[in-house]
């Protein structure tokens, strides 16, 4: 069985080559990809020869760890496993054999190759730094086996949780969140100091991890180098995670292959899109149906494609005016929060004489103004993620993200919790559903200027203290950085929750004026 | 590629939820003969297969009725709809002006009277979209303003003339509209695949609403109204641009809705319709109710039609138009 299964996976990989000009150029720039990636460790590693052991072990550690981390989060992103052992199911294997042929099957994918080539590096750099050969092999070896493990695992959770959900959305969220996670990494990983040491958070990082499952193994060999008894805790560690995860492999084919299957309702989750990702309840829904508008409906994306602008050539006065550039560049992130915030404080009006349909079902108000709140939610928080490590990049200190953090927060969330109640008070008319976005609306009272700039310059008033103590922060000293960030969280979260009560109950009361108001508006 | 992904499960109509799966049931009883009787003349054939058909959706349906109304303490000896000295203003404007109205449960009642006379702000009071300016409205004697919540549970709307969320699918849109009366997802997934069947809206599921025909619209928006199994129908002109046949298989469904215990309200332009299928009508003009009672009082010796126009008072005012008569050519 294990030649066959070997065999079949060897004709798997040719296979990916043969099947179009299209796979072939997708499976040719990954290859290239995966080599350069390989080149440029080792050169990395490499690199490190003769440098002081911590550092080497700084930058092992923390590199191993993450490949440990990416092997947990590639299964969900990728999908379907080619061989999954419920495909096996049909032949009637026993459970174990057919447990280790699978792992040792998996070994011969390219990405595992790759890694078994950085893995070699590793032991190279640490033989070259003196470590005992047991050690310099034992601790990657570990770490490989480690990584194959949790890759397998990951599958069949995958496999197993998300058959039924599986659909784009979802896929996107996971990509999000790695994007959410690695963006941040990132920047700070290439705004760190590296010269001749390892940059001290690095260092922190590293000997963290050397006691926990993503980074113990890696971390031996260097252990064995300095001698340090706390290698014995590292290596305890490591063994523990790959019983461990062995054991749990083991069990989940035993487990696969006796459990029959459940058919798919495959015919009613297809085309449910966003509906069959959230939690089905009214707010969930709510929020897929809003979901779905913001992607579809072009009257949305105007209104988000102004934020970035806004926010862009808001610095450019800024500088003409000679504001030092390190504040300036502060500018649009600000206002980013701010706009964003602000955003869903016409919502409801969007909905036009549809509205109908959540009054005559007697929605609760707090479903409705949650809801609405999600998609800007779901906007919002990546591109915090990437706003605001880049604005600490280009203004030159990390501890910037104090203070800031806490104005973003308080601009934002106070801006949400004000819009919660604009909008189910005081609604506007605004362009028809298919109608040009850049159409005026037809207006029968009032232009909307109120609810408008009221909720601005509210999000603004409330923000004020946060703010001051802020600028304190920034231009003074530090100290009051931690202030700023705690109340600016705190304003923003008392306001949100304050303004969706009060958005509730307005929505819940004024159940008919919305519909006349819809009604002389459409 | 081989082995990409598994194939997927093959479904069709004929996979039902289960638990949902009803027997046929024989031939509609004595009620549905009325209508059929028209249509047997032009095509036998066709009226024979889909006879079949719709006694199994409707039993279906029925089965969605008993199985689904909670025991929500309602009196069934109370007015199914009670409305007592309604009045609502526009703006300066009269649209409703004292309205007195009792149906009981079980009802099949209609609505007519000549346009602006009120009828759409009615229903409006009634479905709690507008709230009344005086008077009562209590729906199984439950007030539908000082027990909104309570009161919408019971009611079912297919408004007229209002915006739906047509970038969902058909599916969607059901789901969307069971989910916001609370109910649990599975129920939602059965009820949309029961409901789909009766109304004949399954193929159609998977397309966004934006694309459906006038008569699709009605019938998904009728399907949203009875997703939540309520108690008391109302419907805004539910007939307007359908054609006979769907008019006929939405007949059926709310005449076995009505033989269960629900209550049908429904406004009409066309009174041959409104003459056929209702047990009472109501004719309203300039706010109120003029006249009320089974078709057969309220019509006497004419046809309902003349009899409106008669009441409504539409005949002898061709006057001042006598240019129109003597031609300038």
């Amino acid at each position: 069985m294990v030649a066959h299964v070997l065999r079949l996976r060897l004709a798997l990989l040719v296979a990916a080559g043969r099947a179009g000009a299209r796979d072939r150029a997708r499976m040719l720039a990954g290859l290239v990809f995966v080599v350069i990636g390989v080149a440029a460790a080792w050169a990395g590693l490499l690199r490190l020869r003769g440098d002081d052991d911590l550092a080497v072990q700084a930058v092992t550690v923390t590199g191993g760890a993450a490949l440990v981390l990416a092997a947990v989060l590639a299964p969900p992103l990728v999908g379907d496993d080619q061989l999954d052992p419920r495909r096996f199911r049909p032949f009637g294997f026993t459970s174990r054999p057919l447990a280790a042929t699978v792992l040792l099957a998996g070994l011969c994918s390219v990405p595992m190759l790759a890694l078994l080539v950085i893995a070699a590096g590793v032991v190279v750099l640490w033989l070259l730094q003196g470590a005992p050969a047991l050690a310099a092999v034992a601790g990657p070896l570990l770490g490989v086996v480690t990584v194959l493990l949790l890759s397998n695992l990951s599958g069949a959770a995958t496999a197993k949780l998300l058959r039924e959900r599986r659909s784009r959305e979802l896929t996107g969220l996971f990509v999000l969140a790695v994007l959410i996670i690695a963006v941040p990494v990132g920047l700070f990983a290439a705004s760190l100091d590296w010269g001749a040491t390892v940059p001290a958070p690095l260092a922190a990082a590293s000997s963290v991890l050397s006691f926990t499952p993503l980074g113990a193994a890696w971390a031996l060999p260097g252990y064995a180098v300095t001698g340090d008894p706390m290698g014995w805790v590292a290596l305890a560690v490591a063994l523990v995670t790959v019983a461990a995860l062995a054991v749990g492999w083991f069990v989940a084919v035993d487990r696969i292959l006796h459990t029959p299957e459940r058919p798919l309702p495959a015919r009613a989750r297809a085309g449910m899109s966003w509906f069959a990702v959230l939690p089905a309840t009214a707010g969930g829904a709510i929020a897929a149906r809003s979901l779905l508008y913001w992607t579809h409906d072009r009257r949305y994306g105007i209104n988000v494609l102004i934020v970035p602008v806004a926010a862009v050539l808001a610095v450019v006065p800024l500088l003409i005016a000679g504001v030092p550039f390190e504040l300036a560049i502060l500018a649009p992130a600000v206002l980013i929060a701010l706009f964003l915030g602000w955003l869903p404080h016409n919502d409801l009006a969007y909905d036009s004489t549809a509205l109908w349909l959540h009054i005559a079902s007697g929605v609760r108000g707090i479903a409705d103004r949650l809801g609405r709140l999600v998609p800007i939610a779901l906007l919002a928080v990546p591109t915090f993620a990437l706003v605001l490590p880049l604005t600490a990049v280009l203004h030159g200190h990390w501890s910037v993200l104090v203070p800031l953090g806490g104005v973003i927060a308080s601009l934002f969330l106070s801006g949400l919790g004000f819009s919660s109640i604009a909008s189910a008070a005081a609604p506007y008319a605004v362009t028809r559903p298919g109608d040009s976005p850049f159409r005026q609306p037809q207006r029968t009272e009032g232009s909307g200027i109120t609810a408008q700039a009221l909720v601005m310059f509210a999000s603004i008033a409330v923000t004020a203290p946060t703010a001051w103590w802020a600028w304190e922060a920034i231009t003074v000293d530090g100290a009051s950085a931690a202030v700023a960030l705690l109340a600016g969280l705190g304003t923003g979260v008392l306001v949100l929750i304050g303004g969706l009560a009060i958005g509730s109950t307005v929505f819940e009361r004024r159940g008919s004026a919305l519909m006349e108001f819809a009604e002389t508006a459409a | 590629m081989q082995g990409e992904s598994e194939p997927p499960v093959p479904g069709g109509p004929a996979t039902v939820p289960e638990g949902l799966v009803i027997p046929p049931k024989p031939p509609l009883p004595a009620a549905s003969a009325t209508v059929v009787e028209e249509s047997v003349v032009v095509v036998d054939d066709v009226v024979a297969t889909d006879e079949e058909d719709e006694a199994a959706s409707a039993s279906a349906l029925e089965a969605l009725w008993d199985d689904a109304r909670p025991d929500d303490g309602v009196d069934a000896s109370v007015p199914a709809l009670a409305i007592e000295g309604l009045e609502k203003t526009f703006g300066g404007k009269v649209a409703v002006a004292g309205l007195d109205w009792r149906i009981e449960p079980g009802t099949f009642a209609g609505l007519v009277g000549p346009n602006g006379a009120g009828k759409t702000t009615t229903l409006s009071m009634i479905a709690g979209l507008l709230r009344p300016d005086g008077g009562t409205i209590r729906i199984h004697g439950v007030d539908v303003v000082a027990r909104e919540r309570e009161a919408k549970r019971l009611i079912g709307v297919l408004p007229d003339r209002l915006r739906t969320f047509d970038r969902l699918t058909g599916r969607q849109l059901l789901t969307y509209a069971g989910l916001l009366r609370d109910l649990p997802g599975d129920v939602v997934e059965a009820r949309t695949a029961s409901l789909s069947r009766a109304l004949d809206l399954t193929p159609a599921l998977g397309r966004v609403v934006g694309d459906y025909s006038a008569g699709m619209t009605k019938k998904i928006m009728l399907a949203v109204a009875m997703i939540h199994a309520p108690r008391v129908l109302v419907l805004d002109e539910p007939f307007e641009a359908l054609d006979p046949a769907s008019s006929a298989t939405i007949l059926d469904i709310l005449r076995a809705y009505t033989a269960n215990g629900g209550t049908v309200v429904l406004s009409s332009h066309g009174m041959d319709l409104i003459e056929r299928v209702c047990d009472r009508v109501a004719i309203m003009a300039a706010g109120s109710i003029i006249a009320e009672g089974t078709v057969d009082d309220v019509r006497g010796e004419s046809s309902l039609e003349e009899r409106f126009v008669e009441i409504v008072g539409g005949a002898g005012e061709t006057e001042g138009l006598e240019w129109l008569h003597t031609f300038s050519g």
